[in-house]
């Protein structure tokens, strides 16, 4: 440890080829060039998806752990990012939607949009996803950049995910009959027009921050690590060295850091098509492999009328969605090996694989009701100034504190 | 008496630290391995809050074990945090 102090270049692997990083990067350029050569959304969807997952891996950013921390330790640091990430996101993607509708009154909502309605699908959907999440340790991104890190237990949660995901699209035609069709997808623009829309969703955002300062200044806290000063650097090879180590080595970015990278890489992929989502692919291949055994759900009563994060029709496998979801794994799995932090880790305690288990079915069926997950139905819809976003993150806050109550009791 | 939370991700390493430092006897240490780098944080830090001094061995490529035992004196919160958390960004640094 002590010599590593001296300097940088003592922590860049050398003499060794690292063979699995290049190889990463390799299939990483390989399949995009592939997959984009299809379609260019394609390609571009798979290249957000693996930049979605180093944000994820690098930063260490959790959705699932900021609401667990700050119930159960009142820790708001992660917390703190995600709504300065969503501040970021909300005028980003604001000024494209302000481009697409050009007159919100009118009462035309922008595509591509995550509008979902608002009901009691969102806050059911929120209240199980937020029980479902602490129970997994992640949320369904959680799950999938912990997976590229090699986490065995997120392996089972994501295989809970899966047939959660599955079921909630066999039940959807009850949740639609009796709820999703009679509500209304509020879009706030249409409301109050555009800039007082933006205004006061940018004032909730710093009323919340402020709220959780104040509680979180209420327990100790963790001081943020100083970064070590890092030598002089005489030559380019010392400059590329070091731009290298701040991205990919050392102990990561902070989480503000990854939450102000994470909006603005959701407007530039609202740019292209839709904001991120992760759950409409993986409840898209959860459907195909159903579908080899006569039980499909897809495509879901009245899909084409929905704007979140949805599986679509179901006929095809690659779609922007499932660019997303496996390009976040290819991310993670990469930006981990290049970290030299990926390693698999199984957990010794038996109670956990069904936990996480649990945890993940939760997860996916609730991720159906409220049309995505903490990434398409709070993280995507907050920014798209949609009403859904914010009932479903509070929902999400008193699941989270129900989970919490859960696993306190738990060995 | 140790404590393995190998495979295990936040917020079991404190959880089960904080867990088994309140039940710990009198004079006993705690040794808890971890494969999880934010552990490194956590859990000193939950010693402290009850007392304890921490020391770390890396014991492998991305395995650590942390020794927790009753300090003479009373500890220092902030000094005790700061410490942490500098040692925990070196040992996961590197």
């Amino acid at each position: 440890m002590q010599s590593a102090t001296l300097s940088t270049t003592a922590s860049f692997p050398r003499g060794r080829v690292p063979y699995t990083a290049l190889g990463a990067v390799c299939a990483i350029t390989g399949f995009g060039i592939y997959f984009g050569a299809l379609e260019f959304k394609l390609g571009a969807y798979w290249f957000i998806g693996v930049a979605f997952g180093v944000i994820l891996q690098r930063s260490r950013l959790c959705f699932a752990g900021a609401f667990r921390d700050l119930i159960m330790s009142g820790d708001g640091r992660m917390m703190r990012a995600i709504i300065a990430g969503l501040a970021v996101a909300t005028v980003g993607m604001s000024f494209l939607m302000a481009r697409f509708v050009p007159d919100p009154s009118f009462g035309t909502l922008p595509p591509g949009a995550h509008i979902q309605t608002v009901g009691f699908a969102t806050v059911a959907g929120g209240l199980i996803f937020g029980i479902g999440m602490v129970l997994a340790g992640g949320c369904v991104s959680g799950t999938l950049w912990r997976m590229g890190e090699g986490y065995l237990n997120s392996w089972v949660a994501m295989g809970g995910i899966l047939v959660g995901l599955w079921a909630g699209t066999k039940q959807w035609t009850w949740w639609y009959d009796h709820d999703v069709s009679k509500r209304e997808a509020t879009w706030l623009p249409s409301e109050l027009g555009m800039l007082p829309s933006i205004a006061l969703v940018l004032a909730a955002l710093a009323a919340i921050y402020v709220a959780v300062l104040w509680w979180e200044l209420r327990s100790p806290r963790m001081p943020a690590a100083a970064p070590k000063p890092l030598p002089p650097a005489m030559t380019v090879r010392d400059h590329v060295t070091q731009a290298w180590a701040r991205v990919f080595r050392g102990h990561g970015w902070s989480y503000l850091t990854g939450a102000v990278t994470l909006g603005l890489l959701g407007t530039f992929a609202y740019n292209i098509q839709a904001p991120l989502g992760v759950t409409g692919g993986l409840g898209l291949w959860a459907d195909r492999v159903a579908s080899a055994f006569d039980v499909s759900g897809l495509p879901l009563k009245g899909g084409d009328t929905l704007a979140g994060c949805t599986a679509g029709s179901g006929a095809r496998w690659l779609t922007i969605r499932t660019m997303t979801m496996s390009g976040l794994v290819m991310g993670a799995f990469t930006a981990s090996v290049v970290a030299g932090e990926f390693k698999v880790r199984f957990s010794r305690q038996a109670v956990r694989y069904p936990q996480v288990l649990a945890g993940g079915l939760l997860m996916g069926y609730a991720s159906i009701l409220a049309v995505g997950c903490t990434v398409g139905a709070f993280f995507s819809s907050i920014p798209s100034l949609a009403v859904s976003g914010w009932l479903f993150a509070f929902s999400l806050f008193a699941g989270a504190f129900v989970g919490v109550q859960i696993i306190r009791r738990l060995p | 008496m140790e404590l393995d939370v190998r495979g295990e991700m936040c917020p079991y390493p404190a959880m089960k630290a904080k867990e088994a430092l309140k039940k710990l006897p009198a004079g006993e240490r705690l040794h808890v391995i971890t494969d999880h780098a934010p552990a490194l944080s956590t859990v000193p830090w939950e010693g402290a809050k009850l007392g304890f001094a921490s020391e770390v061995d890396v014991t492998g490529p991305g395995e650590w074990r942390i020794r927790l035992e009753k300090a003479a004196a009373p500890i220092d919160q902030k000094n005790a945090l700061t410490a942490i958390a500098a040692r925990a960004a070196e040992l996961a640094g590197d």
